[in-house]
Formats: C-alpha cells, structure tokens, sequence
C-alpha cells in the first residue's frame, strides 16, 4: 500500500471527528478554563517561592523562564488531551468496539488519525488564546528560533508518546468498568511525571531519577527542554530526541500488543 | 412538628440508600480501589508538589509547610463529603434533561432533588478524597502543635458542614442551567476547576482573583477562611461564612425549582 492510499483510507476518520468536535465546541471551553486556573495556580505558587528567595532556584530557572515552562506545559497537556482513552474505553463498554473490528483499517492508526484532529484544534483555538492571555499579564522568555524548531519536532513525538499512553488507558476498558477512576489515576501521575506541574530539574534527586526512566517526561520535560535551551550542545538535543523516538516506538508497540491481546478476548467473550 | 418529622423521614432515606450503595461498592470492588485510590494518588501530587516547594523556601505568602498541608487537608473534607452525596449532580448536567429521563425524578414521593442525588450516595472516590484529607488535616495538626479550645473543636464539624453546602449549592446552580440550555456540563466543570485555586492560601493570588473566589464562587469559605481562623485566629470572614452559606443555599434551591417548573413546561 502507498503512502498515498493510506492516508486516504484514514482521512474519514479525522473528517468525522473534526466534524464532532465542531458539534462540541462547548469542550475548548472547559480546556481553556481548566489550562488557565492549571497554569494559575502553579505560577502564583512559584511567584510565591520567588518572592521569598534571594537567589534564583536551583534548577537555574529564572522567573520568566518558570512561567514560560509551567505555562507551556498546561498547552502541551491540551495537545495530549484528545480524549482517545475516553473513547477507546466507551466503545469498549458499549461493545461498539466490534464494528471496529469489521473496517479493513488498523484501529490504532485510525484512533490517532481521529485524535488529530483535535489536538490541533485545542493547540489554535484554546492554546493561543491561554499564551496570548498570560504574555499580556506576566513576563515570559522568548525562545530562539532553533529552539522552536526543535521544539515543535518534539511536540510531534510528545503527541505521538501521549497517544501511545492514552490509547493503553483507553483498552484498561477491557479489565475494568471503572475507566473513569484509572483516567484519574493516569492524569494526575502521568502530569506529575511528564513534569507538566514541576520542572524535573527542580525535582529532589530520587524523584527525577525515577521520572527520567518513565516515558512520560518525553510528554512535557522533553520537548519545553528543547525550547528554552535547556541541553548540552547538540549532542544533547540529540539525545532527547532519541529518547522521545525510542519511547514513541516503544509505546506504539505496545499499545499494538494491547490491542491485538484485547481482540482475542473479544473474540472470546463473543462466544 | 411537621419539618421535623419530615427531616427524620429524610435521614431515616439517607441511611437506608447509603447502604445500598455501600453493597454496590462492595459487589464492585475494583471500582472502589480504583476510584478512591486514583484521588489518593492524587493528592500524594499534590502533596509532592507542596514539599518541593518547602525545599525551596521555609514560608509562602506567610504560610509555612505544615500550615499549607492543613489548609490542603481541610479543603479535602467538604470537598470528599460533596462528592460522596452530590455526584448525581454531574450527569444530570450532563444528560439527563437531555435526553429526557430527568421525569424519573419528578414522580416520587419525595423532593426532587433529594430523588436524584440518592439515586447514588457514596461515590467512592469521595472516600479517597475525604481518608486523604483527614489524614494530611491530622498529621499537618500534630505538627502544627495547635492549641484549639473545645469550642473551637466544636465548630470544626460545622465548618466542614458549611463548606460542603457551599460546595454542593455552586455544583446545584451550575448543574441546574441544564432545565435551560440542556446541558450545562461545561459550566459545571469550569466552575468545579475554579475550585482547584481553593487548596492552596488564598494569599497568594492577585487580589482581583481572591475576590472572585470569596464572592462570586466563594470557594474561600470551603477551605482558606475556616483554616485561616483554626490556624492564625483570623475571625474576621467567619460570620460571612454562615451568611455566604444560607445564601448560596437559598439561591440553590431557588434556581433549582425555577429549572424544574421550566421542565414540566416543556416536558411532553
């Protein structure tokens, strides 16, 4: 199959989540209210520490730079937030995931191909905005031209790195009803270790060591790294990049094992 | 005589559909574990995120670190008492006057929204939320040394008492704009997420943004204005928080009833 012909075998399914997403419009203003209060309460907190610090903080971030990071990283979790794990686990519970299995299409790709279109609504209609909003009240740092360049590299991978973990949380359906407290778990542990609340640099030793062994932080740390210049030369930009690479495959692989174990079960319970 | 009577009737009701649910929760334990679980893990972040701050500075905006947990703690206690009773409120804003089944909760004999919110008491998740809270309340208390009187241990029920009310009236309100524009879900969450500004000391925060959350969502009175009086004997807001209380209750209950009038206008 052509490269061609795949991507007309899934454009359908972006055309008709993009058309949904229209319908729903209603979900940019919860994502837009929930990434400012996010990014609110995380910058009046360091502010706060701040105010009562002589010195910068040890992680060498100054404060336009933390404000920069936090906020960036509430955009970069709207990115993620495509609601593939939502989906994939109500299909699951409704049993419609049976239809999906009848297309002559690989329903991951086709999941991803859906989520597409989302995150990139959420990145122009609700991420502009929340930046826009928080340029004009606080000090931010501007990137370089070479960090945004590497930047939105990484935010491909990131979303790829999302997609791969939201996808496995969606087939959890599988195993438990419950999909609602599992998404709760997965939001909070996974910002957390993404460094979507905390830079990791400015985690205690024990703490960052574990988070840098997680793929998560490919999600958020990764990419706003990037960004700010937060690396050792090139080799160091490098080697974030393969990191995410490697963590992109790694969870693709994975959420194709998932998928095709969860199949099977289908099969069996369809008796 | 008459209200009496009809109080205990609605507690004898409470009691009784309370362990129903807990026998669902007990037929679906892996539901249980999850949700309760997944708002602990929660608040372990949360906590995370309040220790890294403290390795950075000893006090924030005049709070130090025990002080911060407490505050956090106790903002956990109404916050896990609302959702163990007032979830239903969720999927009524949600679907029901959507797709129509709210008339389910019309013709029984009890009120209205007594109907719908028994429907399921005791989410687990609130369990997480309010063990969590009790325990980091506890703990941060302990190391805080406070000297309470008995009056002031008296009072502490009824401020978690108010706070949940106030909670559950600003989740009724938003929840309520369903009867008129069918679902009101993404109000109901962009008020609920205001409330995450709660857990921490409103001291922090631009005064135009503390003034928002004491008199428009007065999510103040749920966590900073009763722990800035048990910690720092700040009495001053304490009076309008039974005022802020009663209010928001009454409003509640009126925007509640003006929604249900407009659904039987239009119920076919």
């Amino acid at each position: 199959m052509t490269g061609a012909a795949t991507l007309r075998r899934y454009t359908p399914f972006a055309a008709s989540s993009l058309q949904s997403l229209l319908q729903s419009r209603s979900t940019f203003l919860i994502n837009a209210v929930t990434a400012t209060t996010a990014v609110g309460v995380q910058v009046f907190l360091w502010r706060a520490v701040y105010a009562g610090r002589a010195g910068g903080l040890p992680g060498g971030y100054d404060l336009p730079g933390l404000t920069t990071y936090v906020l960036l990283a509430q955009v970069l979790g709207l990115l993620q937030a495509s609601r593939v794990d939502e989906e994939v686990a109500g299909e699951v519970q409704r049993g419609d995931i049976a239809v999906s299995l009848l297309r002559p299409v690989s329903y991951p790709l086709a999941r991803f191909a859906a989520g597409l279109p989302v995150s990139l609504c959420n990145a122009g209609l609700v991420a502009v905005p929340v930046v826009l909003l928080y340029a004009l009240l606080l000090p931010l740092t501007a990137p370089s031209w070479t960090g945004c360049v590497l930047f939105v590299l990484s935010a491909g991978l990131s979303l790829v790195i999302g997609f791969g973990v939201n996808l496995l949380v969606g087939l959890a359906g599988f195993v438990t009803t419950n999909i609602w407290g599992v998404r709760i778990v997965k939001d909070s542990v996974v910002a957390f270790f993404a460094g979507q609340v905390v830079p990791l640099a400015l985690m205690p030793g024990p703490l960052a060591a574990v988070a840098h062994v997680l793929p998560f932080q490919g999600m958020v740390d990764g990419p706003l790294r990037l960004l700010l210049g937060r690396y050792d030369g090139a080799a160091g930009a490098a080697g974030i990049l393969a990191v995410q690479a490697l963590w992109a495959a790694v969870l693709t692989g994975l959420a194709a094992l998932a998928w095709r174990g969860a199949v099977r079960r289908v099969e069996v319970l369809g008796g | 005589m008459n209200f009496l009577a009809t109080a205990a009737r609605y507690a004898r009701l409470t009691w009784f559909l309370s362990g129903v649910s807990l026998h669902r929760l007990t037929e679906y334990r892996m539901d249980f574990l999850l949700g309760a679980g997944g708002l602990l893990l929660r608040v372990v972040c949360q906590v995370a995120v309040i220790d890294m701050v403290f390795r950075q500075v000893p006090v924030i905006a005049g709070w130090n670190y025990h002080q911060v947990l407490f505050l956090l703690g106790f903002s956990l206690l109404p916050r896990g008492l609302d959702r163990l009773f007032t979830d239903q409120l969720w999927i009524l804003a949600r679907k029901l006057v959507h797709n129509g089944e709210f008339f389910r909760y019309l013709i029984r004999p009890v009120h209205p929204l007594f109907s719908l919110l028994s429907e399921r008491f005791l989410y687990p998740d609130g369990f997480g939320e309010l063990l969590t809270g009790v325990a980091l309340t506890w703990y941060a208390a302990a190391h805080l040394a406070l000297d309470l009187s008995i009056g002031q241990l008296l009072l502490v029920p009824v401020l978690v008492l108010c706070g949940t009310l106030v909670l559950a009236s600003i989740k009724t309100v938003f929840a309520a704009l369903a009867f008129w524009t069918t679902s009101s879900f993404p109000a109901l969450y962009a008020a609920n997420q205001l409330g995450d500004f709660s857990g921490y000391p409103l001291d922090l925060y631009h005064p135009s943004l503390r003034w928002l959350l004491t008199w428009l969502l007065p999510y103040a009175f749920t966590a900073y204005v009763p722990a800035s009086y048990l910690l720092f004997g700040h009495t001053g807001m304490l009076p309008w928080l039974f005022v802020v209380t009663v209010a928001l209750v009454t409003l509640a209950l009126v925007v509640w009833h003006r929604g249900v009038d407009r659904y039987e206008m239009t119920g076919s």
